[in-house]
């Protein structure tokens, strides 16, 4: 298993959800960098300063005010061109049991994984050995 | 003397004779008019909106009664439509039923007694079908409100509870006191969010649901009571809190639906102040006058970008993620706003504040 160290960017309007990934996150000993945004245009303008000799891990809500997680993802793909995007693995992280929000999240080719919340050290390591 | 809520009823026919004779008989207990040719009938549409039911004969030169019914079926859907033939055509009644959507077919030469009835039932049926429409019209937004609340009970409710439930697996393995107590303080603020959203749904079905109880409004003792409600919480947040009621008539409204109104509008203005501003202030100020109150509320915080303003009285609309907010408190306003007749108009510009100007009439 490959046990590189990688950037991870947590993106929620809940001050709880993104102390609890920061600390699930912190709890594999797999982070190079943790950041938590509340608003997602904000770790946007983050994510294009990251350096790019690591993998970076990104964490998204969906239900946010003025940019919503899908809102961030259609930002994202304008951004970031299909070859610039293997370094970034994007994943879902929401309550929603919602099924159009499974559909629509589906039809972002780049998005890795939904999850669901409360993150676990399970789930996200999980999620972790595959990328 | 014009009775105003006398049925409208258009009467289409060539030959002109007729068109007097059925003015002469009807015109006491109906609102008629008259056209001599489909295309004039079509202008009378026009400039009456309100014609309730159009009896109109099928043998006309140019356009008979069956096409002129068959092209108003999608521009004027709502009169009734009854057809007038002195030919027991079977061909043309089958015609006129299956493309005019026709309610009745009267043949000529008719007798008063079977236009009459025929009117009154048109009209019944009229009413009918429009009370229909609007109940369905009701009813297809009571779904879709229901819809958005599904769809929000999983964000809103569920979100906390998973949220705390994260923050006890946490807790659980940690070995360090103080990084527990940090945990439980954040459950605590998402436990209270979620209260004070339940409350909010509370709010909604109140204002949705009850019955308005009218009565004279005690303005000094809502003062007092809202001064009780927001001073505290002032004071902590180091903001100033000013009322100013000036009352020369006496006011009647619903109280609880007043009520959650200022509630509403002050709780936003003390929650979206800006983090560390200086010389901090919510305003109240309320002018009662014979024709009704004009309250202002006023404060100097983060104010709403301009491109949100037309969205913040939507359901679950939230326009920051400074401050979470149920995305319910503003819609309530509004539609309270709505059971009381009143209005509200916002005035916001970001970082220097907001003013919201509510005007209630005295019921």
């Amino acid at each position: 298993m490959n046990a590189d160290k990688m950037h991870f960017v947590v993106i929620d309007d809940s001050k709880l959800d993104c102390f609890i990934a920061e600390k699930v996150i912190q709890n594999t000993g797999r982070s190079e960098s943790v950041r938590s945004f509340a608003v997602a245009s904000e770790a946007l303008d983050y994510i294009k300063t990251l350096p790019a000799d690591k993998k970076t891990i990104v964490l998204v809500d969906i239900q946010m005010p003025v940019m919503n997680g899908f809102d961030f993802l259609a930002e994202f793909e304008k951004n970031f061109p299909q070859e610039q995007r293997s370094n970034f693995i994007v994943n879902l992280l929401s309550s929603s049991i919602n099924e159009t929000d499974q559909i629509r999240a589906k039809t972002f080719k780049f998005v890795n994984r939904f999850l669901n919340k409360p993150l676990t050290r399970n789930a996200l390591e999980n999620m972790l050995a595959t990328v | 003397m014009s009775k105003p809520d006398k049925i409208k009823v258009l009467y289409i026919d060539d030959e002109v004779n007729n068109l007097i004779g059925f003015k002469a008989t009807f015109r006491i207990d109906y609102n008629v008019i008259t056209a001599a040719s489909a295309d004039e009938g079509l202008e009378m549409l026009e400039k009456h909106p309100d014609v309730k039911v159009i009896l109109c004969d099928q043998r006309m030169p140019h356009k008979t009664g069956v096409q002129f019914f068959e092209e108003i079926t999608t521009s004027y859907p709502a009169p009734v439509r009854m057809l007038l033939t002195g030919y027991t055509d079977i061909e043309s009644v089958i015609n006129a039923i299956n493309k005019g959507h026709i309610f009745r077919y009267i043949t000529k030469p008719w007798q008063e007694t079977d236009i009459r009835s025929a009117i009154e039932e048109g009209y019944k049926y009229f009413v009918t079908t429009s009370m229909l429409n609007v109940k369905n019209e009701e009813l297809q937004k009571a779904y879709d409100e229901l819809d958005k609340f599904a769809y929000s009970v999983t964000h809103d409710m569920r979100g906390p509870i998973l949220s705390s439930l994260g923050a006890i697996e946490l807790a659980k393995s940690s070995e360090d006191l103080n990084e527990v107590k940090e945990v439980l303080d954040m459950m605590e603020k998402a436990l209270t969010r979620m209260d004070a959203f339940i409350q909010s749904m509370h709010e909604y079905y109140n204002i949705k649901r009850g019955e308005l109880q009218i009565q004279e409004i005690d303005f000094d003792g809502l003062v007092e009571e809202l001064t009780e409600l927001f001073t505290v919480g002032a004071r902590l947040d180091q903001t100033r809190f000013d009322i100013r009621l000036q009352q020369e008539a006496p006011f009647r409204s619903d109280a609880l639906t007043l009520k959650i109104i200022l509630n509403n509008l002050l709780s936003n203005a003390f929650k979206y102040q800006k983090k560390d501003g200086d010389s901090k202030f919510v305003e109240l100020e309320i002018n009662v006058s014979a024709t009704g109150a004009v309250i202002y509320v006023r404060d100097n915080g983060i104010g709403i970008d301009e491109a949100h303003v037309s969205d913040i009285f939507n359901m679950f609309y939230r326009a920051t993620s400074e401050n979470v907010g149920s995305g319910f408190g503003l819609y309530n306003v509004k539609d309270a706003l709505r059971k009381l007749n009143g209005s509200i108009q916002v005035n916001s510009k970001p970082q220097q504040g907001s003013e919201f100007k509510v005007e209630i009439p005295s019921k």
